[in-house]
């Protein structure tokens, strides 16, 4: 028995072999790479006979990630700042998205993390910094100039002491078929009853209004509930009343969100609690739906999926009489690991990142994510372009309401992400009221954040 | 005949015929046991005692004895966490049980006697085993689908419309479905075990009891499920072992966060969360906690198995 | 013995049925991966309209799965090898040796099962990086082996427990030493139960993505199921690619478990003989 097996498994090994023959394209282009990058680095320092020592050495930092969906991009990126750096290169290196956390911490323990890597916004970051994984940017030429406070707070200590670039802003949106608009006489709405209004034309004309499900439990919270927040409370300002105390977290605001959520039922697909996100996306994408909310990340996968109709993208409508505040998230920043051994290597990356040049690269190869420099690029995708065109038009930009100091619950606590997505599924599911949700979501904050438990 | 022979320092000990039979015992165990200690049992066990500390990362370093033990049952949040997840697991594995080792058994009878294209059926049972769970879930994900998914069209096409569920969003169904999801991967292990049991008892016996006119159905339940009883036994506590530290399939169609509402969220999926992943989306973990849940878990088992082996034991004695 | 006509009838029923719930999941899989992303939304089940080849061809380019599938062959064999051989040695010795030790170490090595395997990531990384072995796949041929231990020491030792005692009896009386019963007598009839040990681990370690994910980020010494995984991620509105990607992880196991399907019944049925 054993024989038969090792010799099966013998023939595989030699199929494989034939297979690597036959793959020998693929095979070549790989080491194809080093000997470009090798006839480079002789070519720089014949050209720059002065260069200093550092530049004669071949760096290779890796630059780990949560966006598996990048990969062609960060590659024209990374080329770039190859050119300018001729002896470094730097390698994008992802991982799926649920497994990146525990990865990169797993990494960083043992040592064995990226040089360089994306980092998350607010605590999850900070409790990295924290633990001495990532080097302080302090010192880093440009850090203050290029960013403004805002955007550089989310990964930075209360001291202002900052330990990531910031790079990437995301928008939210509606995504819409123009094509099912136009043959139901309906426009762009300008308040919230009138999208509620034109939902009703369409479900009553068979087709689905939107295409949201809750499977995928983020995606109600992050790119739905949390676009009626900000035009309910008043944006930035009315966020701080909350953080602050002056504002319980069961307010008429909050209610008036919580009904907005409980509006949209009716105008969500059939079986829309197993509707995930990718699903949805399809829905949209085939022309079942006729709307999306979704972020500004998904542009390119619909330019490449939703070839059969015209779309564009409106901002969700505030209530009538109620001024509109755009969820402009800031979301993702690059540290450096303190523990590589090619950190001055790795902080002519980061002050790469804070480059124009790196920021038009960003904004036009990865359409529907936005740069953070203080000098905005002009971006060639009609779509992101509609996309920060919404900033300008509202009153006011904010980030998420829930990822500023009220993500990380102490032990045995429900913290308020969780909270605000348990309690939107439940008005969902016809489990709780508006104003029953709202009191769950305040009672679990007052729990443990001391200004909720003494709100007025 | 081998006598023990005094060597040449006296000590006749050494050569001891029972003391060299424990020697070659032991060198027949060693290489399993070093590689098991070194890089399985070792690091495990040696992670259970992280659930004695608190602190960030993976390796928490404040000593504080019981203390996540304490938390683990007397905070309200935890605790309804824990018996959450408990009581999940036991419902998975009661599918697995009652579904997949009674298919188990049937398959196995079907497949006891020769017959044209047994073979074939035989492939076909255990051939999703063979299957990553990343393809399992996918493609059932797939085919529960409640806008174009295989079951809901075919029962609407049926004039079932009503029985066209959100099968994986509706907390009462995710797990059952999910738990049949596994059974339909799994069902050919048992099968096979099963078979390889009913394939030892012997043609005559059956056959002089069918001559003496009894029925199939006696004949199973009379000659073939006593005989199989520690076949059974053998599936039971894998099935046990198995499904409480069930994770993969979860994952692959729920992710590990209990969605819907908790309902899929099992003992190891809520230690993943706890010690590894982190909530979402602050993803910072508390392996202090989550080796205690961890340890919890292995408890449990533990008790299981001993429980088992303490019948079984007993049974071989009676 | 046979079943009669209507056994037969009823035999067949039950286990058609089972076999189209069993064989259409994988149809739906292996026909879409060769449909245009749209055909696949518009007509799931039928046979592809327009045959299309990019999502293998994608999938193939843009992840080396020539190289992955080499990988995975070597460790997979490796670790096979190591516990069939290791793991039947220590099942000897734990079915004959009769000690508290021994029932001790029997319920050690099952123990291993019982806690998920994941809470030891840290501790094993940090070993295999003071191996040395991190970012090849050499790291994960000690840890497989590591996981299959349980496994095979509870079907081998219980197995080699049923053996008729009176084989070891005569072995004894003409002089054999425990070496040669266990090469000459043992091995040869253990078959069936290492075939349920080996296809049982060779599915586990073909399909982990998990300790791959965490030893391993080369490119170069990815395993398939960590390509996979990978590309998996990226292509999850692409359901051509996805469905691609998932056959290339699916089929080799699939026609591997056929060919030797007949391996493992054969030892099944010939060891069976008794009574």
């Amino acid at each position: 028995m054993q024989k038969k097996l090792f010799g099966l498994l013998s023939l595989l090994v030699l199929l494989s072999l034939v297979l690597t023959a036959c793959g020998g394209g693929a095979a070549t282009e790989a080491p194809a790479e080093e000997p470009a990058a090798t006839e480079e680095a002789p070519a720089a320092t014949e050209e720059a006979p002065a260069a200093t020592e550092a530049a004669a050495e071949e760096i290779t930092l890796t630059l780990g990630s949560w966006r598996v969906d990048d990969v062609a991009a960060w590659e024209v990126i990374n080329a770039a700042f190859h050119e300018a750096h001729p002896n470094i290169t730097v390698k994008f290196d992802p991982t799926n998205p649920p497994d990146y956390n525990a990865t990169l911490r797993t990494q960083l323990e043992t040592g064995t993390g990226p040089d360089l890597f994306f980092v998350r916004s607010f605590a999850t970051g900070r409790e990295l910094f924290d633990a001495g994984y990532i080097a302080s940017l302090k010192d880093l030429p440009g850090i203050s100039d290029n960013f403004t406070e805002a955007s550089r707070a989310p990964w930075a200590t209360e001291s202002g002491e900052p330990y990531a670039v910031p790079i990437i802003a995301v928008s939210h949106g509606i995504y819409y078929n123009k094509d099912i608009f136009a043959a139901n006489g309906i426009e762009i709405p300008t308040t919230w009853e009138e999208l509620m209004a034109a939902s009703q034309t369409l479900l009553d004309a068979g087709v689905i209004p939107f295409a949201n499900g809750t499977k995928d439990a983020w995606d109600i919270n992050e790119v739905v509930m949390m676009q009626f927040i900000p035009s309910n409370i008043g944006g930035f300002e009315g966020r701080m009343a909350y953080l602050n105390g002056d504002r319980c977290f069961n307010s008429d605001e909050m209610v008036a969100s919580f009904q907005q959520i409980d509006d949209m039922q009716p105008y969500l697909p059939n079986g829309f609690e197993a509707v995930s996100y990718y699903d949805a996306a399809q829905l949209f994408a085939q022309g079942q739906a006729a709307m999306m909310m979704d972020g500004s990340w998904s542009i390119g996968a619909f330019q490449k999926d939703a070839t059969d109709f015209e779309w564009g993208v409106f901002y969700p409508p505030a209530l009538e009489g109620k001024d509109t505040y755009v969820t402009f998230h800031i979301d993702a920043a690059v540290g450096a690991n303190a523990a590589s051994p090619n950190l001055e290597a790795a902080m002519l990356f980061l002050e790469f990142l804070e480059s124009s040049e790196f920021a038009a690269l960003l904004g036009n190869n990865l359409p529907g994510f936005f740069p953070l420099t203080t000098d905005v690029p002009t971006l060639s995708d009609p779509i992101a372009a509609d996309f920060m065109a919404f900033n300008s038009n509202a009153a006011g930009v904010d980030i998420r309401f829930v990822w500023e100091k009220l993500l990380a619950a102490p032990s045995g606590n429900v913290d308020a992400y969780t909270s605000l997505n348990n309690n939107v599924i439940a008005v969902l599911k016809d489990e709780k009221t508006p104003q029953e949700a709202a009191d769950a979501f305040n009672a679990d904050l007052a729990a443990w954040y001391a200004p909720a438990a003494g709100c007025k | 005949m081998s006598q023990t022979i005094l060597t040449k320092s006296g000590s006749a000990g050494f050569l001891n015929p029972k003391k060299r039979l424990t020697l070659t015992w032991v060198l027949f165990l060693l290489p399993a046991l070093f590689i098991y200690l070194t890089f399985m049992a070792g690091p495990l066990f040696d992670s259970l005692r992280l659930s004695l500390y608190t602190g960030q990362g993976y390796t928490p370093t404040e000593f504080v004895g019981f203390q996540n033990y304490i938390n683990l049952f007397t905070n309200p949040l935890w605790r309804e966490k824990f018996i959450n997840a408990f009581t999940n697991t036991c419902i998975f594995f009661s599918i697995h049980m009652l579904v997949q080792n009674t298919l188990g058994l049937l398959f196995a009878n079907l497949l006891s006697t020769d017959f044209k294209g047994r073979n074939f059926f035989r492939t076909v049972i255990f051939a999703p085993a063979t299957l990553s769970v990343l393809v399992v879930g996918f493609l059932w994900t797939l085919i529960l689908n409640p806008q174009w998914g295989a079951v809901n069209k075919i029962l609407i096409a049926m004039d079932l419309k009503q029985l066209a569920l959100p099968w994986l969003g509706r907390e009462s169904l995710a797990l059952p479905v999910i738990s049949l999801t596994s059974v339909w991967q799994w069902v050919g292990m048992p099968t096979v075990m099963f078979l390889a049991g009913l394939m030892g008892i012997s043609d005559e016996l059956l056959e002089a009891a069918r001559i003496d006119g009894a029925s199939e159905w006696d004949i199973f339940w009379r000659i073939k499920f006593p005989l199989l009883k520690p076949v059974i036994g053998v599936v039971a506590i894998l099935t046990f072992v198995d499904n409480f530290n069930a994770f993969d399939i979860i994952y692959a169609m729920a992710g590990a966060k209990g969605e819907p509402g908790y309902s899929t969220d099992l003992l190891a999926t809520l230690f993943y969360r706890t010690g590894i992943a982190g909530e979402h989306p602050v993803g910072i973990p508390d392996m202090g906690m989550g080796a205690a849940i961890a340890t919890m878990t292995f408890a449990i088992l533990m008790t299981g198995v001993l429980s088992w082996l303490y019948l079984s034991r007993k049974q071989e004695t009676e | 013995m046979r079943w009669n006509r209507l056994q037969l009838f009823f035999t067949y029923v039950v286990l058609t049925i089972w076999s189209v719930i069993v064989l259409f999941p994988i149809w739906t899989l292996l026909i879409n991966s060769f449909k245009p992303q749209k055909q696949i939304f518009k007509d799931p089940f039928g046979l592809p309209e327009t045959f299309t080849l990019d999502g293998y061809r994608e999938a193939w380019n843009t992840g080396r799965f020539d190289l992955y599938f080499i990988n995975t062959i070597i460790v997979t064999v490796i670790a096979l090898g190591l516990i069939l051989f290791i793991g039947s040695m220590a099942a000897y010795a734990l079915a004959k040796w009769k000690s508290p030790v021994a029932n001790f170490l029997y319920i050690f090595f099952i123990a291993g099962l019982m806690i998920p395997i994941r809470l030891g990531t840290l501790d094993l990384v940090r070993l295999i990086k003071a191996l040395n072995l991190q970012d090849t796949y050499w790291s994960l041929v000690p840890v497989y082996v590591a996981m299959g231990m349980p496994i095979a020491t509870f079907v081998l030792t219980a197995f080699i427990k049923e053996l008729p005692g009176e084989m070891f009896e005569a072995a004894k009386i003409d002089g054999a030493s425990e070496w040669q019963v266990y090469t000459r007598i043992v091995l040869p009839l253990m078959r069936p139960a290492m075939a349920t040990v080996a296809i049982f681990n060779m599915i586990k370690i073909w399909n982990d993505f998990w300790f791959p994910l965490v030893f391993i980020r080369a490119e170069e010494s990815r395993t398939v199921a960590l390509g996979v995984s990978l590309l998996f991620g990226q292509y999850r509105t692409d359901w051509t690619r996805a469905l691609a990607v998932l056959s290339l992880a699916a089929v080799p196991m699939l026609i591997l478990y056929v060919l030797l399907a007949r391996e493992f019944i054969k030892g099944l049925t010939a060891g069976a003989v008794k009574g």
